[in-house]
């Protein structure tokens, strides 16, 4: 179990705390999804866990054991697959795996074994001897992700791995970090990409201004969501209209139609049986809860970040 | 469009300081320093070179000559018994020996073909130095041989009650001195040929270009966390610059062998001089040629860590060098800078490689000889791995 408790980090002359407090919790088998706005703290937080910065306050704990304490000894029980294709372009796929088995203390036989379990797991062996520099965006991520799983690593942090990369290759990296928590790892996971985190993760942490704004699993995240209404209708405008939907709940006008968060007791049967009697044409209807972007969007407003 | 265009380059430019830096203060520095470096290029420099005098000779001609040494060549070095380790170790550029019984030839009607005026120098004194040298030590002599005759011929004429008397030049004899005076390299390791000036110099400055190419290895690997993956995986700073360092002294090494062939073998094919290795001593040679690619090395992990962006890479590896160049006698040889250049000179490292390679090369010098300029260099690299050490690590995170 990796455990971060109240911690906090203030980079030097900068005007307020990067971190602020945050505690989280990230379980062997389990995905844990970290979502933020740019500038959120993000990066500093996954900079603390791959060692890159030093705790200032706080600490940092795998299983009763301090981090710095864990990575002297075993720094690869920690693994970082970066945003950036930290690797080396001019070497070739099977070149930079080597490069970095050696680097995280792997020899001999099992380094060429975990070698070739890294190339089958990202589904690399035909590239082995490309130069990674020749490789297709999502090609590189395969790689990026490979290069972080040959250590054999407890936990796994995933720094937006999908950036840039087609569907089809999305799909195969949100199955293969499926696969690596259900085989024990634990992973963090960020990206802006929601429904990739609805996708694979078993909790989530929104992060803003270096704090944790909420943390829990999608359902208690989403769970707090009232039931919406979301339609186009013809034949019933302006006056009317507006009347009629006070009467279910709080209405929003959005590009092609209305929302309408029902109020307690309010069915959406019910609501669109009223349209239909007062002489409205319902041209589409979608019903359900809040989503995970509503909810990120709330919880972090809508203005710009840097 | 054009206008919008031109705007954007401007703007670009601008921005980019250190190119900026590159394209303004990289010439005027050069201006400064090359004007300074040259000053004194048509004005021999034999005024500015260190030499002693060994005077055997009991007579006063000899003291004359002396004098009128010292009226263009300036005051000598006190001399000492160990004048040639001196000399050997280009400590002393030459020393002008006057040898017993120099005024009595001198005056004599008949010169004996012996040396008497021995100018022993520097194996890697310049030619065209050793040359003048020689000519203007020929020509004082000669000219005080036939002052001296000529005093002598007029004190005849007196004593022969207003007859006139013959000159020298009348009476057939010689008033050249050119027999008596000889010049000699001390013990040369080789002639110093261009190509035997010329290889050390830019082996050392070539040396030096693996700034570049390490700053910019070393900067992208920094940018896409290459670097800092490196870190998480538990690879300790130390062995991360050893693994920088290790490679660039083999690549050194590859270029030393390829430049003296170069010399060796390549130039006389061209129609040039040969460069010689013919007896110099080799273990010497690997120590400077170590010193130099150590602190060639070191200097290279500095400016890697210090470096920021690419520009900077691009920019500052190759202006340090060319300047380093520029000041330690590798572009405008040390001996045709005036004073102060000089003492400047002395404090660029590739003027220590320099002359630890010319000791080599030119005066046959084995460890002992090479051990100070090569203690600069390691010292020097010692001093700037601390530096990358420091920086390393900041720049890794």
């Amino acid at each position: 179990m990796l455990e971060i408790r109240n911690l906090s980090f203030h980079y030097p002359g900068a005007g307020r705390r990067a971190l602020d407090g945050v505690s989280l919790l990230a379980a062997p088998g389990q995905i844990l999804g970290l979502l933020g706005p740019n500038g959120a703290g993000k990066t500093t937080l996954i900079s603390h866990l791959s060692g890159a910065l030093p705790v200032q306050h706080g600490d940092i704990s795998i299983n009763g054991k301090t981090l710095a304490e864990i990575r002297r000894a075993t720094p690869t029980r920690i693994a970082v697959a970066p945003q950036e294709y930290a690797f080396y372009p001019m070497l070739t796929v099977r070149e930079n795996l080597e490069c970095f088995a050696s680097a995280g203390g792997l020899a001999g036989a099992h380094k060429q074994q975990r070698i070739a379990e890294c190339l089958a797991f990202a589904q690399l062996e035909r590239y082995a001897k490309t130069r990674a520099e020749r490789l297709s965006g999502g090609l590189k991520r395969r790689l990026n992700l490979a290069i972080a799983l040959l250590p054999e690593p407890e936990f796994i942090l995933l720094d937006e791995p999908t950036v840039g990369v087609d569907p089809q290759s999305r799909a195969f990296l949100l199955e293969a970090v499926r696969t690596l928590a259900r085989n024990g790892a634990a992973v963090i996971y960020t990206s802006h990409y929601m429904e990739e985190i609805e996708a694979i993760a078993d909790r989530v942490v929104i992060i803003d201004d270096g704090r944790v704004l909420r943390e829990g699993t999608l359902d208690e995240l989403l769970g707090g969501g009232k039931a919406q209404l979301h339609f186009a209708v013809d034949g019933i405008t302006g006056a009317p209209l507006n009347a009629l939907l006070a009467g279910y709940g709080s209405s929003t006008k959005t590009g092609d139609g209305w929302l309408v968060a029902l109020g307690a007791g309010k069915t959406p049967l019910a609501l669109l049986a009223a349209l239909e009697q007062a002489g409205g044409v319902i041209r589409f209807a979608e019903f359900g809860r809040s989503n995970l972007e509503q909810v990120f969007m709330a919880l972090t407003k809508h203005s710009l970040r840097d | 469009m054009l206008l919008a265009l031109i705007k954007k380059e401007l703007l670009a430019l601008i921005r980019d300081v250190h190119g900026l830096a590159a394209l303004f203060l990289m010439p005027a520095v050069f201006i400064v320093i090359m004007s300074l470096a040259l000053k004194d290029v048509y004005d021999p420099p034999v005024k500015t070179l260190p030499y002693a005098i060994d005077n055997r000779d009991n007579g006063t001609l000899s003291a004359t000559l002396v004098d009128e040494w010292k009226k263009n060549h300036g005051d000598p070095h006190s001399r000492d018994d160990a004048w040639s380790d001196r000399v050997q170790s280009g400590a002393l550029s030459y020393v002008l020996v006057i040898e017993q019984g120099f005024s009595d030839a001198l005056t004599a009607s008949e010169l004996e073909d012996k040396p008497l005026l021995r100018l022993i120098t520097d194996p890697g004194l310049e030619g065209g130095v050793y040359s003048a040298n020689k000519a203007e030590l020929v020509m004082i002599a000669s000219e005080m041989r036939a002052q001296a005759l000529l005093s002598a011929s007029k004190m005849a004429m007196q004593m022969s009650r207003g007859k006139r008397a013959a000159s020298p030049a009348d009476v057939g004899v010689q008033t050249s001195a050119q027999d008596i005076v000889t010049a000699e390299r001390l013990a040369a390791g080789s002639r110093p040929t261009a190509v035997q000036q010329n290889v050390p110099a830019w082996l050392v400055f070539g040396m030096f270009f693996v700034v570049a190419s390490l700053s910019n290895l070393f900067l992208q690997e920094r940018q896409c966390g290459a670097l800092a993956r490196l870190a998480s995986l538990g690879v300790p700073v130390s062995v991360m610059i050893w693994a920088k360092a290790l490679p660039y002294l083999v690549i050194n090494g590859l270029q030393a062998a390829l430049m003296l062939a170069v010399g060796v073998w390549l130039m006389p094919v061209l129609g040039g001089d040969a460069l010689s290795l013919a007896g110099i001593h080799w273990g010497a040679l690997l120590l400077v040629l170590l010193a130099v690619s150590m602190a060639a090395i070191g200097l290279a992990l500095a400016l890697a860590s210090l470096v920021r962006t690419q520009a900077q890479a691009a920019t500052l590896g190759p202006v340090v060098n060319i300047l380093m160049a520029a000041i330690g006698g590798v572009m405008v040889p040390k001996f045709v800078m005036p004073d102060v250049m000089q003492r400047i000179a002395e404090f660029s490292p590739m003027n220590w490689g320099l002359e630890g390679m010319l000791a080599v090369l030119l005066r046959g010098s084995d460890i002992g000889g090479v051990l100070l300029p090569s203690a600069k260099l390691m010292g020097f690299a010692a001093l700037m791995a601390v530096v990358a050490a420091l920086l390393f690590r900041r720049r890794v995170n």
